[in-house]
């Protein structure tokens, strides 16, 4: 490798280590990952230390730079709550911290970590069984009905389902103590986030430090996933089922994961609109008709899943999925109810449940807590109020508490007897939790390692052998050195996790062994929703395209000193058309050149290449699993490059520049999209809403610029607008003129450009897409492109005109209706609207 | 008393709508001093699919999907019922209320009829401290807790106006509270909201309830209404007891109950969501006559 250097001397490595560890203090009476309380480095981070120690900081900097341009590339992106704006998915993202410094554990600690998580989820797991069942546990005394209703997660029309409360994916939020025991924090079983950004945070720091994961033997993360998906498959009755990724959508925190961990997983990434409930089932619209989903792994609270019998304000579920749960007709994971076992209440009863369900005691300890609910403990917590921190039973109790837990000490005397008072008048609102002192792990900063406080999410999967722990986990790291478990919410940075092996470690990887490998060729279901995505983003793109090459035509006009004769005629048509489709804003005191520059720049117009763009990028962002990075990123790029700093003017000869360079990007995207994306339906589509709207706009400047009574500039325009310009002139020795002209640009069948190529892949194109009627008949889009190819091949030059273009450019927007009518979810849904009114 | 109750509700659509699913809750429960003579519900246009099931909290409740274009959904729901209550216990005898209270936080049972269920907030009725304030003022300490609830009844039924024109299903508590004013569905959630304020266990129920003509008029064709008001469990002997705020009165064998839950959101008639661009008109016509 090239950044492979001679091995420093022992001198050296010295040096950079007392320089890397001067002035790492721990805080006091805290746990120290990196150093023990002996100020000694506690021994596994050694060989960690002397890898880092053999790279000059030169070297370290281009490593940090490759694990950060890993994160910039792939687009890892996380959105903080309440950052939204909804014409703008991607507003609001933000670049991953990735800390450069993982969290070592070692294989013998981690046994006892996965062995607690593991034991945990199974108790958790069961309880849920048994709360959504038989309710054995509430009958007999260990937990209060009141512990399970309290929360807004216990979902009563699940009561008594199959797989109501099923468990498949856990994740615990752990902590060191200043004893160095591990402590559970905080269960996640609604819809834990996090495993993927794990994975993503492999990869990035793998990209940095080959060779220590190789030198150190740190524990792979993908057999992991390979359990978490078996487990999936096997809840299906199917023997190949169809799996789907339910998301909220791309305005959801961590929409990236979701995209990625299905791409990663081969599910199908679904939103709600795309699942249809009938006859008891639930079914994917796709292009080629309903489909049945066979499992749901859903990122969506369960609250949320069903309008009808959860919660009716939520767009984001499927009306009547719990009738389907109590069928048994599909398994969805975790199951809808499981978030119950989630409340902090809960965490009061559970060492008793421990030994009543699994007769063992819990190898890993939760954060003491008392329920106030029960009259003596909260007796004992109030008794107690200055030692404790007082947190909300439940999500979103009342009693003004849910902003989260507070540390009673923290208070105003007059806040603490209004916090004493609540508890007082509602305690089965609140629990008290023991104040946790975290522990700290190095991070590096200045040139220099610094201790901050930890918390690590550890994930535990339902596979056909038993509960699995991925060895590994997400480490967030807070930037405050308060060193407190409440002080940190969200945590600032997070960090890979390795889990160091004695031996050499196994190389599993998601992809099958070659000869178990089934070949197929055209990938899994296109649903319509995404269908209906890349039509438009073909769309969005093209118009872009026709806008830059107006822009570019007007400027080059503009710019050119030596007039030929009709310039103004054609400055003004082209102007027209700018102003025409929502580019430019018309009327008095705009200038051809004020006009090219709204048409780039101006947001406030929908038709600018600025806003077209920024259409597209949304477009794309809710298809993202679909799109390279390579593509995903040109996005960005023109984006930017169309983006006007603040009060900056740009000249005619610059806005010139900016319209040649955007269309640069987006030849890149064509030659992305034709090189590099499998012809699947899904290219289909992106092809056909370019060649629809190519055609279009084609139409509209044979419209503008080939009348007969058009100058020969006007002509000259057209050629330009086309790109034909070059063939033209290769062609015909003399200037344009008009027949020669139109045929070129209308119905050439070998110019790429013109209107008859359009038609003609179009036609191929949409033979290719599934056909739903079984009695031979052909569908309305086929119908309609076969008569317009009809038209084409037979139509002569000389006897085009307005009304015969005009003609053509009709019947490609009835094959764009046809195929939204056809293909699209827009008549079938989105769930409109909703019956009102006290009936 | 025995009834007839007609219940027929009509959307009309101002364009056809494809395609819809309903969950209707229009059927009379046939438990605590009710039972369900015969009932049946008619639909039209009739449903491709059509399931009968009974909810958690044990209404009946029919989900259906209607898979043709419609301009007209019309629901009728015909049922006659017999209600013979046990007449309610005498209030000052009832369990003081704290330690109601305190026995529904500590209660052992996740069945439908737990008061467990209705100790904390839900959708429609979010703790309000401001209500609770109201509504401890009805509750000295160890006031026997169904006279204490009556009278939180009572000056509801005094203190708010009835005014059908103020609010609308999607009228938030607090608004009805501090407006003083609403429907039958505002009064139930605002007694709700304090009961539950001061930790006890309060349900919402949806139902119908005798209206008695002025003298001299005669009773006017489908002009009754639905009806909701509150339960309130007074202790394991008692257990549950309804209140009528909109007609301060406790409840015996005037009214009778289709459905019950923590709110309305639990027990909505009809509720449903359609697919189809185009606005919709609702109208709703009820009967109940008294047959002896």
């Amino acid at each position: 490798m090239a950044l492979q250097s001679r091995s420093p001397s022992v001198r050296t490595r010295t040096e950079r280590r007392n320089a890397l560890l001067a002035g790492y203090r721990p805080l006091p009476g805290v746990h120290d990952e990196l150093v023990g309380p002996d100020g000694q480095i506690r021994p596994h981070w050694e060989p960690f230390l002397s890898e880092w120690c053999a790279l000059s900081p030169d070297e370290l900097t281009q490593r940090f730079g490759l694990a950060d341009r890993h994160v910039h590339d792939t687009g890892v992106s996380y959105r903080v709550h309440g950052d939204i704006d909804p014409r703008d998915p991607t507003a609001g993202e933000r670049a991953w911290p990735l800390s450069h410094v993982p969290l070592v554990i070692t294989g013998a600690e981690w046994q006892t970590i996965a062995a607690g998580v593991a034991q945990r989820a199974d108790l958790l797991s069961r309880l849920l069984d048994d709360i959504y069942g038989p309710g054995e546990m509430i009958a007999n005394g260990l937990l209060p009905a009141s512990v399970v209703t309290g929360s807004p997660d216990y979902l009563r029309p699940l009561q008594g389902a199959p797989g109501g409360g099923a468990l498949q994916l856990y994740a615990a939020d752990l902590g060191r103590g200043p004893d160095g025991r591990w402590w559970v924090l905080q269960d996640r079983t609604q819809a834990p986030s996090g495993a993927g950004y794990a994975l993503e945070n492999r990869l990035a720091l793998s990209r940095a430090f080959p060779d220590m994961f190789r030198t150190m033997n740190i524990e792979r993360l993908a057999a992991f996933f390979q359990g978490f998906r078996a487990g999936l498959v096997a809840r299906s009755k199917r023997v190949e089922p169809r799996i789907c990724l339910l998301t909220p959508g791309p305005l959801n925190e961590s929409y990236f994961e979701q995209t990625y961990l299905a791409r990663y997983l081969g599910f199908l990434l679904v939103e709600g609109g795309d699942l249809v409930m009938r006859e008891g089932r639930v079914h994917v619209r796709t292009i080629a008709g309903l489909k049945r989903a066979d499992v749901i792994w859903r990122r969506i609270d369960g609250d949320f899943a069903d309008p009808l019998e959860l919660n009716a304000s939520s767009a984001l579920g499927v009306a009547g999925l719990v009738q389907a749960v109590r069928k048994g007709s599909v398994h969805i994971a975790n199951g809808l109810g499981s978030g119950v076992v989630e409340a902090r209440a809960l965490m009061s009863f559970l060492p008793a449940l421990g030994e009543k369900i699994l007769g063992e005691e819990m190898i890993l300890p939760n954060v003491a807590t008392w329920w106030c609910g029960q009259p003596r403990e909260r007796a004992d917590v109030l008794s107690r109020l200055d030692e404790m921190s007082i947190a909300p039973a439940f999500r979103s109790a009342g009693g003004g508490l849910d902003t989260g837990p507070v540390v009673a000490a923290d208070l105003s005397a007059e806040q603490r007897e209004a916090l004493r008072a609540r508890v007082e008048a509602r305690g089965m609102d609140y629990v008290g939790q023991e104040v946790v002192r975290l522990s700290t792990t190095p991070v590096f900063q200045n040139g220099r390692l610094q201790p901050r406080p930890m918390t690590l999410r550890v994930f535990a999967a339902a596979t056909p052998d038993g509960w699995k722990v991925m060895p590994g986990g997400f480490c967030r790291i807070s930037d405050e050195p308060d060193a407190r478990a409440v002080s940190l919410r969200s945590g600032v940075r997070s960090s890979d996790v390795w889990v160091t092996s004695d031996g050499p470690v196994d190389h599993v990887t998601l992809l099958p062994t070659p000869d178990r490998i089934p070949i197929r060729r055209i990938t899994g279901t296109l649903p319509s929703r995404a269908a209906d995505n890349l039509f438009w983003l073909g769309r969005y793109l093209e118009r872009t395209e026709a806008t830059l090459r107006l822009v570019r035509a007007l400027l080059g006009r503009l710019i050119d000193t030596d007039p030929t004769q009709g310039r103004n005629e054609t400055l003004r048509r082209l102007a027209h058309l700018l102003v025409s489709w929502g580019a430019s804003p018309g009327g008095r005191g705009q200038t051809p050149a004020s006009q090219a520059s709204a048409a780039l720049h101006a947001l406030d117009q929908y038709g600018s290449a600025i806003s077209t763009t920024r259409e597209a990028r949304r477009t794309a962002s809710v298809i993202r699993e679909r799109l390279s990075v390579d593509a995903w990123r040109l996005f960005g790029d023109m984006q930017q490059q169309l983006t006007l700093g603040e009060g900056r003017k740009p000249s005619e000869g610059e806005a010139y520049e900016t319209a040649d360079r955007a269309l640069k990007s987006l030849a890149a995207f064509s030659g992305l999209s034709q090189e590099n994306m499998v012809r699947g339906p899904g290219w289909r589509f992106l092809d056909i809403g370019r060649r629809l709207e190519r055609g279009i706009a084609t139409c509209r400047f044979a419209r503008h610029f080939a009348e007969t009574t058009a100058p020969s500039d006007a002509l000259d325009a057209l050629l330009d607008l086309t790109d034909s310009q070059i063939t033209y002139r290769s062609r015909y020795l003399l200037g344009a003129s008009l027949q020669p002209v139109l045929d070129l640009v209308m119905l050439d069948p070998f110019n790429p450009r013109s209107v008859a190529f359009q038609i003609d892949r179009l036609d191929t194109e949409i033979r290719d897409l599934p056909s739903l009627t079984e009695d031979g008949m052909l569908e309305a889009p086929r119908r309609l492109i076969l008569k317009l190819a009809a038209e084409c091949r037979t139509a002569e030059a000389s006897r085009l005109d307005r009304t015969s273009i005009l003609l053509f450019e009709q019947l490609l927007m009835g094959v764009s209706s046809a195929i939204a009518d056809r293909y699209f979810l827009q008549n079938s849904g989105p769930e409109g609207s909703r019956l009102t009114g006290i009936a | 008393m025995i009834y007839d109750v007609r219940h027929i509700t009509t959307y009309g659509y101002s364009r056809p709508v494809p395609f819809a699913r309903c969950i209707l809750r229009l059927q009379p429960r046939d438990d605590g001093g009710q039972s369900v003579q015969r009932s049946e519900l008619i639909v039209t246009p009739r449903p491709a699919e059509r399931v009968d099931d009974i909810c958690f909290f044990g209404n009946r409740m029919t989900t259906l999907t209607i898979s043709k274009p419609h301009r007209e959904l019309k629901v009728e729901m015909r049922a006659r019922v017999e209600v013979r209550r046990t007449p309610p216990p005498f209030p000052g005898l009832t369990r003081h209320w704290e330690a109601v209270g305190a026995l529904a936080l500590a209660s052992d049972s996740l069945a439908p009829d737990s008061p467990a269920h209705h100790l904390y907030p839900s959708r429609l009725v979010p703790p309000v401290s401001a209500v609770t304030d109201y509504a401890r003022q009805s509750f000295a300490p160890q006031r026997p807790v169904l006279e204490a609830a009556s009278e939180l009844m009572g000056r509801i039924r005094r203190e708010f106006t009835y005014d059908p024109e103020a609010t609308e299903v999607s009228t938030p508590l607090e608004e009805a509270f501090r407006e003083r004013h609403g429907v039958c569905q505002d009064f139930a959630h605002v007694m709700i909201a304090g009961l539950r304020g001061l930790g006890l266990p309060a349900a919402y129920v949806s139902g119908y309830i005798r209206t008695i003509p002025p003298p001299g008029e005669k009773r006017l064709e489908g002009a009754d209404a639905s009806h909701a008001w509150v339960m309130l469990w007074c202790g394991p002997e008692t257990g549950w007891i309804g209140l009528d705020p909109t007609n301060d009165l406790i409840v015996a064998d005037d009214h009778i109950v289709t459905a019950f839950g923590r709110d309305y959101a639990d027990v909505s008639p009809l509720d449903g969501v359609v697919i189809g661009p185009g606005s919709q008109k609702i109208g709703i016509a009820v009967d109940v006559i008294p047959v002896g």
